[in-house]
């Protein structure tokens, strides 16, 4: 079987899994895990493709994700169908998103950064003036309150982010975005517009973004608007993607899963423990494995093939010395 | 008391040395000539320890150096004046100066490095005071100059130092490098100035395309094509 | 109207100075090594537990302790060059300043939940026999300690400033900003220059922190906010420009109150992060630098 086929095989068994996932499992709290682990996941994925594949530091992400929560959140308590408000959410990020990309990408490398980041702060601190109001559900929603379709839209979201990811990786654009990451201005001379690049990336960061946003307004029963905007959500977006391994696909879904396990696991001891733990891990990938755990895996692979190999070829030299006898000189 | 071996070294994936093998005695004045992007001054960075080379070795007094950290090359006797001088604009002649006698072992002596310095170098005593960016060309060179001067070392390399310079200035500067190696420093020129490197050097050897194609010294090293190109313009 | 405006007026130009001294630390570092430390405003928050601490269990009057802030910080800044900022030496500056960044950031959420799990979340202020003390010009109230921070701040700067131009280590530091190649030439220590420049950076940061706890107060998540006005005001005030940068710090503070005067507290954090935005796209060299490659 191709590559290709084997991994919409699997694609396909794993979202099959995850699908049935709910169904097997009683505990609420066991779901509920299973709603953040994904929706980190889009999280990290969606931030990937313009921090991993295109090489821009994206310190604003939670910019994107907290607008997808609040035009979620107004449209589908205001009545609309969850389906135009979750597109309402990415719509909303993908214009913002607009907006201020031309003039953010004049900045580049930490410039960049540190201008998302603040570009990121001025919303948070003015919907939390502008919104400072729990938002909270209805009764009558509360009422009908299911956390099962919340799952599955979690899934999907999820599902979607990554395949997108996976899609535009492979595509021309993708090679284009990456041209960007290694060597901006060789890739311009070479006729690949960087801003269209960046802008395009941007864009597909920003509406999954959106979107994981809006999955998120639906999910949650009362919080603060501020909240979702908050940076921390950009900062456990990086640290996973990075550590999982920047500008793969599989990398933010296994720094994603590995960051709430870890996180679920030191809560049960200690609190914040976990943003320490994921604090070292993240300074060691980046100073000595920026490839992150994907990397890592890779290398594991190729040093337990090369011993694979040894072994083998010490056999077959071993099998002709235990040859039959020949006599003589 | 230099000798480098079979140094090959690259910037990034391109060569630009091949096996360079050369020696300079104690108080020998030793020119590199060729041509422009031969690698006279690739060759300089080696030795001063801003290159590393990927092979080969560079020993001094009998030390190997390859691969040292260029301020600790400074401390054990090199000094080179780089191409354009590069004197500190925004700090003063004395500064300047001062900075060249950073090594512990130069510090010391700085009262009397700079009094050397100043006999030598008359025009920068009178503008002691003044702001390194404020001088002319020449003066800048001779600032370079004498700053490499105030390490103490015993061995001067020397990259290019007529570039850009008024041939009267150039002169000067010639006359002032001969007393130098006069005073006991050995020298290692890279020059374009190919007459005068002739002139000045006992020796000289002629690099081209990042090998060295020759050695020998004056009229001898005529029977080159590049030499005798530059030399009869 | 005049003297509450007034009143923000001063109250910005006293925090202002502060701001600029936690600005020239970063903008020193960052100067130099092209590192960007963004774990700046952690370690500003260790200068204020640490002056915190002598106080709360010594008793040694803060403005006392600030010299042992200064080398409980230079050795926090020796560690954690060392550990981990040292190895970025080599790399092109796009790399270096990139890559710092990450790993300062890495570092901030570490030093801020070690905080957290030492120091609790709560606010601490120190607040000595005379906190309460003020001034009062003109109907203007100026706390005595704000004014003593304000000094103390300036001192701090005119002292830096004479490092920088009198001492051997200060002008091999100005050498290696200039013309590093040259410099090591001169054989001057490049890595032992970044190590003395991050770590004098780290102490002004501490010293700040320090004074920020004795005129205001501390908690273990003041870190983002604090780096980030030393960002906002190192953009602002052009790099390696000490007083161009102090003057900064006091142009956030007063615009900050004036703006939290006619607009309302809430957004007093928008409107320098607004500025610092501008003044990056449109003039990155900063209000008082000059234009460099």
């Amino acid at each position: 079987m191709s590559k290709k086929a084997v991994a919409l095989v699997a694609l396909l068994v794993t979202l099959g899994l995850l699908a049935a996932f709910p169904l097997l499992v009683a505990a609420k709290s066991i779901v509920n895990l299973g709603c953040l682990v994904l929706l980190y996941i889009a999280l990290a994925s969606s931030w990937n493709i313009l921090g991993g594949y295109t090489g821009q530091t994206n310190l604003g992400h939670a910019a994107f994700f907290g607008l997808g929560t609040l035009a979620t959140r107004l449209l589908w308590l205001s009545g609309r169908p969850l389906w135009l408000s979750l597109l309402g959410g990415g719509s909303l990020a993908v214009v913002f998103a607009l907006l201020i990309g031309i003039p953010a990408f004049r900045l580049r490398g930490a410039y960049f950064a540190i201008g998302t980041l603040a570009l990121a702060q001025i919303l948070y601190v003015t919907v939390g003036n502008v919104f400072p109001m729990l938002s909270a559900l209805p009764s009558q929603v509360l009422a009908n309150y299911q956390l099962l379709p919340r799952y599955y839209l979690f899934l999907g979201v999820a599902a979607l982010t990554v395949t997108a990811s996976y899609l535009l990786a492979n595509s021309r654009l993708g090679l284009g975005m990456m041209a960007v990451r290694e060597e901006e201005d060789a890739a311009e001379s070479l006729g690949v517009s960087a801003l269209k690049h960046k802008l395009v990336a941007l864009s597909a960061s920003a509406f999954l973004a959106g979107l994981a946003g809006g999955a998120f307004a639906y999910y949650h029963v009362g919080y603060y608007p501020q909240l979702p905007f908050s940076p921390v959500w950009t900062f456990d977006a990086v640290m996973m993607a990075y550590v999982g391994g920047t500008g793969t696909i599989v990398g933010p879904i296994v720094g994603g899963a590995f960051y709430v396990i870890v996180k679920e696991y030191l809560a049960l001891k200690l609190v914040e423990l976990h943003l320490i733990v994921f604090g070292i891990l993240f300074i060691l990938v980046v100073l000595f494995l920026p490839g992150g755990f994907v990397e890592a895996w890779a290398h594991l692979r190729k040093a337990l093939a090369r011993r694979a190999a040894q072994r083998q070829a010490s056999l077959d030299s071993g099998e002709r010395r235990a040859g039959p006898y020949q006599p003589g000189p | 008391m230099l000798e480098i071996e079979g140094v090959d070294a690259f910037y990034g994936d391109l060569q630009a040395l091949w096996g360079i093998s050369l020696h300079v005695d104690e108080g020998e004045l030793v020119a590199l000539i060729g041509p422009n992007g031969a690698g006279k001054t690739t060759t300089l960075h080696v030795i001063s320890g801003l290159l590393p080379p990927s092979s080969g070795n560079v020993r001094f007094r009998g030390r190997d150096l390859t691969r040292e950290r260029p301020d600790k090359i400074v401390a054990m006797g090199i000094s080179q004046v780089p191409e354009g001088g590069r004197v500190f604009t925004g700090m003063t002649v004395l500064e300047n100066l001062e900075l060249g006698a950073f090594i512990p072992g130069a510090r010391r002596h700085k009262e009397e490095s700079l009094k050397r310095v100043f006999s030598i170098f008359p025009r920068l005593a009178e503008r002691k005071n003044q702001r390194a960016g404020t001088l002319s060309g020449g003066e800048r060179q001779m600032l370079a100059i004498a700053r490499a001067l105030m390490s103490k070392p015993t061995l001067l390399l020397l990259d290019e130092p007529s570039f850009g310079l008024a041939p009267l200035l150039v002169e000067q500067i010639f006359a002032m490098i001969t007393e130098i190696n006069a005073q006991g420093v050995t020298v290692l020129l890279v020059e374009q100035n190919v007459r005068a490197a002739l002139e000045l050097s006992h020796r000289a050897y002629v690099v081209e395309n990042g090998r060295i194609v020759g050695e020998g010294s004056g009229t001898g090293l005529l029977s080159f094509e590049s030499v005798r190109r530059a030399y009869l313009g | 109207m005049l003297v509450p405006l007034a009143q923000n007026v001063v109250s910005g130009i006293l925090v202002g100075a502060l701001y600029g001294l936690a600005a020239v630390g970063l903008s020193l570092t960052f100067g130099v090594t092209k590192f960007l430390n963004v774990a700046h405003g952690e370690l500003l928050m260790f200068g204020g537990y640490a002056s915190f601490w002598a106080f709360t269990l010594l008793g040694v009057d803060p403005f006392l302790t600030l010299p042992t802030t200064l080398v409980f910080l230079g050795l926090m800044g020796v560690l954690l060059y060392k550990l981990l900022f040292s190895r970025m030496v080599k790399a092109t500056e796009d790399v270096k300043v990139k890559n710092t960044m990450l790993i300062g950031f890495g570092l901030s959420l570490i030093l801020q939940n070690v905080a957290l799990r030492l120091w609790t979340a709560n606010d601490r202020a120190i607040t000595t026999s005379y906190s309460g003390m003020a001034l009062t010009v003109f109907g203007v109230r100026l706390p005595v300690v704000r004014l003593a921070n304000l000094v103390i701040a300036l001192v701090c700067l005119v002292a830096l400033h004479l490092f920088l131009q009198r001492t051997c280590t200060g002008k091999a530091i100005r050498a290696t900003v200039e013309d590093w190649a040259a410099a090591t030439l001169a054989g001057i220590d490049i890595d032992k220059v970044y190590l003395e420049s991050f770590v004098l950076g780290a102490m002004l940061a501490g010293v700040a922190g320090a004074l920020v706890g004795v005129g205001y107060s501390i908690v273990p998540t003041m870190g983002l906010e604090w780096t980030l006005i030393a960002l906002i005001v190192m953009v602002l005030g052009g790099l390696g420009n000490i007083m161009g940068t102090f003057v900064g710090g006091i142009i956030l503070g007063v615009t900050q109150s004036v703006t939290s005067y006619f607009a309302g507290g809430a957004y007093r954090e928008v409107v320098g992060l607004l500025i610092f935005l501008l003044v990056l796209v449109f003039r990155p060299q900063g209000l008082f630098g000059t234009k460099q490659g």
